[in-house]
């Protein structure tokens, strides 16, 4: 009894392996033509999309790097141009303003300069006027206290003498 | 405890000596080592044959609503010697016809052995015993003529179609859903696509791909066709008053059959090479090596289906085989020991449900892995150098090794295959 259940299980029942050929061969030609083929078609086609999406994903990303670098550049170069056209500008400023304070200065020097020899100049005339007055003072007192005249040669030498040997200035 | 109960039958066994060589050694721990044949025998009120219950049959078993019987179809070469079709709607219309009887199975088999000697005489007795038993049990022969081929729906092949129908349904329904751009533009949407989507990938990415590499596309729908169709079968065979298709080794053969045709099919000259040994082999091992490869031939598949069906039925009379407890205690102990070992049973039985639930999924797994695995080496292009060749020999190994870990959970149920396998 329990060797006949065994083999019961056992025993391969040839009517049933014909129905399950037929029926997993049927079930293969329907599912490769209805289900795996169209399936794995759209699959291989998303994996192909969303590869690409990934690819110009990352290439738009380069770009937009490869711009941003650009503008930076592009940025850094205005700002050291502009630092550059500012430096100039207060280089030049700076230049011109000590050239003018050169030159006023320059100026200042000559009208000193200038002054001072009109000074002197006026000094000396002053001065030798002043010589000459005092010459002819010093004789007209000198007459007065002699009461007498000498000639005017011997006068005049005398004077100039007396002068030298008093310091000059 | 399959082994104690087999010593406790001892005599049994040897009486039923002559039986036994003619079954497969394990098959026969499976039919001893069940307390339920005991309880079924003991008991005359309860009657739960697990065997029975996973065995395949004429009948849809919606018991205690009742049992369907299925329509007959018989190929059989009348005494004149033509052939001949008989349909019949059900067994029992069947023998009404007159025209055909049942007999027992011993009977049936004796009559298969030896042809030519009269059976149908002195089954008339017989015929009337399986007859009372409702038309369910025994083999049903033509009383005039000869059996050519007993081409009846089974219990197995309606769930078998069941399954196919299941994945014919979910996966042309999911090919119109990608062939309307849901999944094709945009993501998958809701569990059912994604769900099915990843089953799909996972074949496609996890068993075929590294098998098969660039030559995945062509091997792909058998792969998938095999995965969804087992995974199918043996989940259906987890539903009530449903039957396991892959639990009937008739049903494996077919599909292993199907791994082994296209294997040998689509093997390169490489695989024919390797035939009588590895490039470099010497001659004398050649001679070794060649009755060694072409059993290898062999071999593979027919693991392969009796891995699948051992499986699947061991499953089902583990959980059988601890519901029939109940009866047994009830039968040894009276109502309070029935009642007493019940709560075990069943919370013993809900767990072997639940590993059943992961071994459906591994073994359809591990189906689909082999023949992927299978038919990879026999259309891979290798190389003949010597580094190549190391390559593709370990590559079953670290195979087995991943089976190992992957099946871990269910290696005493899958003991009495490594005979087979390796």
């Amino acid at each position: 009894m329990h060797t006949v259940i065994a083999a019961g299980l056992l025993s391969p029942n040839v009517g049933l392996i014909v129905w399950i050929t037929i029926t997993f061969l049927l079930l293969l030609l329907v599912l490769r033509r209805f289900a795996w083929g169209p399936i794995s078609k759209a699959l291989a086609e998303r994996e192909a999309r969303i590869e690409e999406s990934i690819t110009s994903a990352e290439r738009a990303l380069e770009e937009a790097r490869k711009v941003q670098a650009d503008n930076e550049k592009a940025r850094r170069e205005s700002e050291q141009e502009a630092q550059r056209i500012l430096r100039e500008a207060r280089e030049t400023a700076e230049k011109l303003r000590t050239e003018e304070v050169e030159k006023t200065r320059e100026q200042i020097r000559q009208m000193q300069a200038q002054a001072e020899a009109e000074i002197e100049r006026e000094k000396q005339g002053a001065l030798n006027e002043l010589r000459s007055e005092v010459a002819d003072l010093a004789i007209r007192a000198a007459e007065k206290i002699l009461g007498e005249n000498l000639d005017g040669g011997r006068q005049k030498k005398l004077v100039n003498d007396f002068l030298e040997d008093l310091p000059s200035n | 405890m399959t082994r104690m109960r087999a010593d406790r039958h001892g005599s049994q066994l040897k009486s039923n000596m002559s039986e036994v060589a003619k079954t497969l050694c394990f098959a026969v721990l499976l039919a001893y080592g069940l307390p339920l044949n005991a309880a079924a025998s003991e008991g005359d009120d309860e009657q739960l044959d697990a065997v029975h219950h996973v065995a395949d049959g004429n009948y849809l078993d919606f018991s205690p609503l009742g049992k369907v019987q299925l329509p007959r179809i018989m190929l059989v070469r009348t005494e004149e010697g033509s052939k001949d079709v008989d349909f019949f709607g059900s067994t029992y219309s069947a023998v009404a016809s007159g025209r055909y009887h049942l007999v027992s199975e011993e009977t049936a088999v004796d009559a298969g052995e030896e042809p030519g000697e009269s059976v149908h005489l002195e089954s008339e007795s017989e015929s009337e015993d399986v007859e009372a038993a409702g038309h369910d049990e025994g083999v049903l022969m033509p009383v005039r003529g000869e059996l050519i081929l007993d081409l009846s729906i089974t219990r197995h092949l309606v769930f078998a179609w069941l399954g196919a129908l299941l994945v014919i349904v979910i996966f042309v329904t999911l090919a119109r859903r990608y062939q309307r751009g849901v999944g094709r533009e945009t993501a998958p949407k809701g569990l059912f696509h994604n769900m099915f989507e990843t089953l799909f990938m996972f074949v496609r990415d996890e068993i075929a791909r590294p098998n098969l590499g660039d030559k995945t596309e062509r091997f792909l729908p058998f792969l998938s066709t095999a995965f969804f169709f087992i995974l199918f079968c043996n989940l259906l065979g987890l539903v009530p008053f449903g039957a396991t298709a892959t639990a009937n080794i008739s049903v494996t053969a077919v599909l292993a059959a199907f791994t082994f045709v296209i294997t040998q099919v689509s093997a390169n000259k490489d695989h024919w090479a390797h035939l009588f040994g590895p490039p470099g082999t010497p001659l004398p091992v050649r001679f070794i090596l060649f009755p060694v490869e072409f059993l290898g031939l062999f071999t593979k598949p027919i693991a392969l289906a009796i891995r699948l069906f051992a499986n699947m039925t061991a499953g089902h009379l583990v959980i059988l085989s601890l519901i029939g407890l109940i009866f047994t205690f009830n039968g040894l102990f009276g109502p309070a020991g029935g009642y007493g070992i019940s709560p075990v049973s069943i919370a013993f039985s809900l767990g072997i449900y639940l590993l059943e639930l992961l071994v459906a999924t591994i073994q359809a797994y591990i189906f689909t892995m082999l023949s992927a695995l299978f038919i990879g080496m026999a259309v891979e292009d290798h190389g003949h150098d010597h580094e190549e060749e190391h390559h593709t020999e370990s590559l079953p190994e670290s195979a087995a090794a991943r089976l190992a870990v992957d099946g871990g959970t269910e290696t005493t149920r899958v003991e009495a295959e490594p005979a087979m396998a390796s």
